[in-house]
């Protein structure tokens, strides 16, 4: 029977508007009278804020309205909500939002952020977190600037008998690996638009990859109830009509336009601002980050320090790893530490190490919030490991396939983390892949499959 | 705010008229392609804008010995120009390099130039062919070696109420050597971090009258001067090669900035003199 | 208040701008014509561009004043209800659309490219679109779709 999707090749569904220009993405919502939303934000990496006046701003002609921290129902917010929409009081990184505008054209809510007097003292700022790490260190946060997984500043990810590994090691590979950070740079700059109704609702149109995760952290902070806030995922116009959803219950969840995200849309950038201020001044108000606010305040993959130590018999089999990653995450929690989990979960790669000792640590810095990016902390776990596998080659003499063919998970193995693997394909990928690469393997690695082990 | 005139030159008499009527107030429109990035980051307020579009400073005429070009010719245009291709062929090859298509299609060399950026990569071109601008007000006009134009950066010569007219290039007619190399973070759209452009006339084997002209290293574009004094008159070879490209790395006076420290400049001009040097020579 | 008028996609409009307004906004804010987005508003992404009397530019650098009387198309011109440009055949059927928020700009710099040169090599292709950044970065998929439409533009030439 031939199917009609599987095995086949699908048209995008959302293609024919893709190309004809018909898609609409947030900022191609037009609404009328709708505000535009300007921030004002943090000249300094830390400080605390002495004076905060708007009343210059807000009395301007064509200016509907201003909010600071004041005006944030709940002011909270994040995976471990500790990131205040608006700061208040203490700002943790340079471009952090401290007031925000919504005013009848650019220009004018440009003008008006100039007329908001704000004094911010300076404070002793950390930016490198190997630094921040010290217990000198000035404070990112009050209660440290080590994030704790339960009782210990780092999470931990134990199997076998670490010791007893080293033990039996014939040498030992330590290397140290540093993954810089890197911006998702996608090209849809991060925008809202909030439209207000008489009625109490709200909808917001969101450029969110995370819709569901948002919805609840949007209730949070405005503190409203799921049904009171519309929140739309937009499908492209379909024809010329638009499809509206009437209530919470018909919202159309399913996939929303995004112009690009690779994590950058994981965090609320800009959808409580646009919520609370349509609810102060009954306008729709739309904010567009500019591209230079995007590239340097938006969240982004943060940097990473990497410790591996492996111990390694003559034949090439890794018998102990110990590791330890040290993950940059700016200011607030973000993502982070669910990143530090995934990084650490996946600490040994695709290869088997019976005994490992995994230590990855989320440490704050006055830095703006790093986040996901294409894999959560995976990329540069991966990264590592890949060039600690060429190391080891190059320490014992070996080829680099052959520690990977070596060492590469086979069915039956169990991960750092306990899982035991029961359909494994990693040798036969190997195989095809050399193939593809034009590379001649030797035939001990040709011989060998994801089924056994082939040594002991 | 304040209304604000865009106004029209027909002609280049008239663009120096609106000029010197509006002294420092006006800023001249070509292409738009520096000038609305500032506008868009509220860098630049323009109270009088005199558009150049249609004003006539769009051509390229032979001259004699040497090649004439409006200073409102699109990069495009110039770099197809068959005339071009032949008697200044590293002109049109650096312009292929310059920013993306779109941005060539309209804008402007006599705009690059006026912009004063020490990274404008027509400058290097210019400089290496040893060309010249005809600079234009309404009370006169002179002519000045490219060399001389550049002041600082986003500085030049230019009086408040003058303009670049035109920009004329010794025709290169019968074979001198060039080449050109622009380093940047990618291949389109990207500003130098290091450009080198090198002429060459060969004679009898022996360099005679070689320009190494080096963008983004220094306040403005640059010619190495000791290395091409070293190479005057001589054959070139692999010693005298590593000479001028350690003289050249000597002339330069490089920043530290995102695109690339001072310390790589240096030593990347250093690097690409060597391999242009060594391409020209083969 | 400056008076502008210029024909998009065939109709032609009469609006008011400042002098600092460029094209782009124009184009979104005045025209509700939203294929050309704001991308990076400094001439550095592509996603903004149109053709100006068949030229490919930047809108967002694009002085609208200095768009006096002139044809701009977008790549809602492109196309006829019912009737697809070969090109946006191409990007749909070749999935040279990703994300979608670079196509338009891709669709029109190709356009400008094979108006130009109709049997254009793989290069050529890549230095035409060199300027328009996709971060979705299915590049080797743009370059397929575009190569794919001079195809079929040349077949239905002959
Ligand atoms: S928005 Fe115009 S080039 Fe990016
Ligand atoms: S398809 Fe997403 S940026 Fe190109």
């Amino acid at each position: 029977m031939t199917m009609k999707v599987v095995g086949q090749r699908v048209k995008r569904y959302d293609g024919m508007a893709h190309v004809t220009g018909e898609t609409r993405f947030v900022d191609d919502v037009i609404v009328p009278g709708t505000l535009t939303v300007k921030a004002l934000r943090s000249p300094v990496s830390k400080g605390t804020i002495k004076t905060m006046d708007t009343s210059s701003a807000e009395a301007m002609p064509g200016v509907a309205g201003v909010i600071t921290a004041e005006d944030v129902p709940c002011n909270a917010y994040g995976l471990v909500p500790d990131q205040p929409v608006i700061a208040d009081e203490t700002v943790r990184f340079k471009g952090e939002v401290v007031a925000a505008v919504a005013a009848v054209d650019e220009d004018t809510a440009l003008e008006a952020l100039e007329k908001i007097n704000l004094e911010i003292e300076e404070e002793e700022c950390v930016l490198d977190p190997l630094e921040a790490m010290k217990p000198d260190a000035p404070k990112v946060r009050p209660e440290g600037n080590v994030f704790m997984y339960d009782e210990r500043p780092f999470r931990q990810i134990i199997l076998g008998d670490i010791e007893a590994g080293f033990k039996d090691a014939d040498v030992v590979v330590e290397n140290e690996y540093v993954h810089p950070s890197l911006e998702h740079a996608q090209l849809e700059l991060q925008t809202s638009l909030a439209v207000p109704a008489a009625s109490g609702k709200l909808t917001i149109y969101t450029v969110s990859q995370a819709l569901y995760f948002h919805l609840g952290q949007l209730c949070g902070i405005l503190q409203m109830e799921p049904d009171q806030i519309q929140c739309k995922s937009w499908a492209p116009k379909t024809g010329s009509s638009w499809r509206h959803n009437a209530g919470f219950s018909d919202v159309n969840y399913i996939g929303g336009t995004v112009g690009g995200g690779f994590g950058s849309k994981n965090d609320i950038h800009a959808d409580h601002v646009t919520a609370l201020l349509a609810l102060k001044t009954g306008q729709p108000c739309k904010w567009r980050w500019t591209r230079e606010e995007d590239l340097l305040y938006s969240t982004f993959r943060g940097a990473w320090f990497i410790t591996i130590k492996d111990g390694v018999k003559k034949d090439g089999r890794i018998v102990a790893r110990q590791m330890k990653s040290i993950r940059d995450a700016g200011g607030y929690s973000s993502l982070n530490p669910y990143v530090v989990d995934k990084h650490s979960f996946v600490a040994t790669g695709p290869y088997f190490v019976p005994n490992v000792q995994i230590h990855g640590y989320c440490v704050y810095t006055n830095k703006p919030p790093a986040s996901s990016m294409r894999g959560f902390g995976v990329t540069p776990s991966v990264f590592a490991t890949e060039l600690q596998m060429d190391k080891i080659a190059q320490e014992l003499g070996m080829d680099p396939w052959e520690v990977r063919f070596i060492n590469a998970y086979r069915t039956g193995d169990q991960t750092p983390t306990r899982r035991v693997l029961n359909s494994v394909a990693l040798v036969e990928v190997m195989q095809k892949l050399a193939e593809k690469a034009g590379v001649d393997l030797p035939d001990k690695l040709k011989n060998m499959n994801s089924k056994e082990r082939g040594w002991t | 705010m304040a209304e604000g005139q865009f106004l029209k030159a027909t002609d280049l008499q008239e663009a120096c008229e609106l000029l010197a009527q509006y002294g420092g107030k006006a800023r001249l429109l070509a292409g738009g392609t520096d000038l609305m990035v500032a506008v868009n980051q509220r860098k630049l307020f323009p109270e009088v804008l005199v558009y150049l579009g249609d004003s006539g400073l769009n051509y390229i005429n032979a001259e004699g010995d040497n090649l004439v070009i409006g200073a409102a010719t699109p990069f495009t245009d110039i770099m197809r120009s068959d005339r071009v291709q032949e008697e200044t062929p590293l002109l049109a090859e650096v312009i292929s390099h310059l920013a993306s298509p779109a941005i060539r299609n309209v804008g402007t060399i006599g705009g690059n130039l006026a912009n004063g950026s020490p990274a404008a990569d027509s400058a290097t071109a210019l400089l290496a062919l040893g060309a010249s601008l005809r600079l234009r007000s309404k009370t006169g006009e002179r002519e000045v070696a490219v060399e001389e134009f550049f002041t600082g950066p986003g500085e030049t010569m230019l009086e408040p109420a003058e303009l670049v007219q035109e920009i004329i290039i010794p025709r290169q007619i019968g074979g001198a050597k060039w080449a050109y190399r622009k380093l940047g973070k990618r291949k389109a759209q990207t500003l130098s971090i290091v450009s080198v452009a090198i002429s060459c006339p060969l004679e009898g084997g022996q360099c005679q009258g070689v320009r190494i002209a080096l963008g983004a290293v220094a306040p403005t574009p640059i010619l190495a001067t000791e290395a091409a004094r070293i190479l005057e008159g001589k054959a070139m070879d692999a010693k005298l090669i590593d000479k001028a490209a350690k003289a050249a790395a000597e002339a330069t006076r490089p920043i530290d900035d995102v695109r690339g420290s001072a310390w790589y400049r240096r030593r990347a001009t250093e690097a690409l003199v060597k391999q242009l040097l060594a391409q020209i020579s083969a | 208040m400056h008076s502008l008028e210029l024909t998009v996609n065939g109709r032609s409009y009469q609006t008011t701008v400042t002098l600092k307004t460029t094209l782009l906004e124009v184009l979104r804010d005045k025209l509700f014509i939203t294929s050309p987005k704001v991308g990076c508003n400094s001439g550095d992404c592509g996603t903004c561009s149109v053709l100006i009397d068949d030229k490919l530019v930047r809108s967002c650098i694009t002085n609208a004043l200095s768009t006096q009387g002139k044809e701009i198309t977008t790549v809602e011109g492109l196309s006829k209800p019912g009737h697809l440009h070969p090109l946006q055949e191409a990007f749909h059927e070749k999935y040279g659309a990703q994300c979608g928020f670079c196509t338009p700009g891709m669709i029109l710099a190709a356009k400008a490219l094979l108006d130009e040169n109709p049997k254009p090599s793989r290069k050529d292709v890549r230095e035409a679109l060199s300027g328009n950044l996709c971060r979705c970065a299915g590049y080797g998929k743009i370059v397929d779709s575009v190569m794919a439409a001079a195809e079929q533009m040349g077949q239905a030439k002959n």
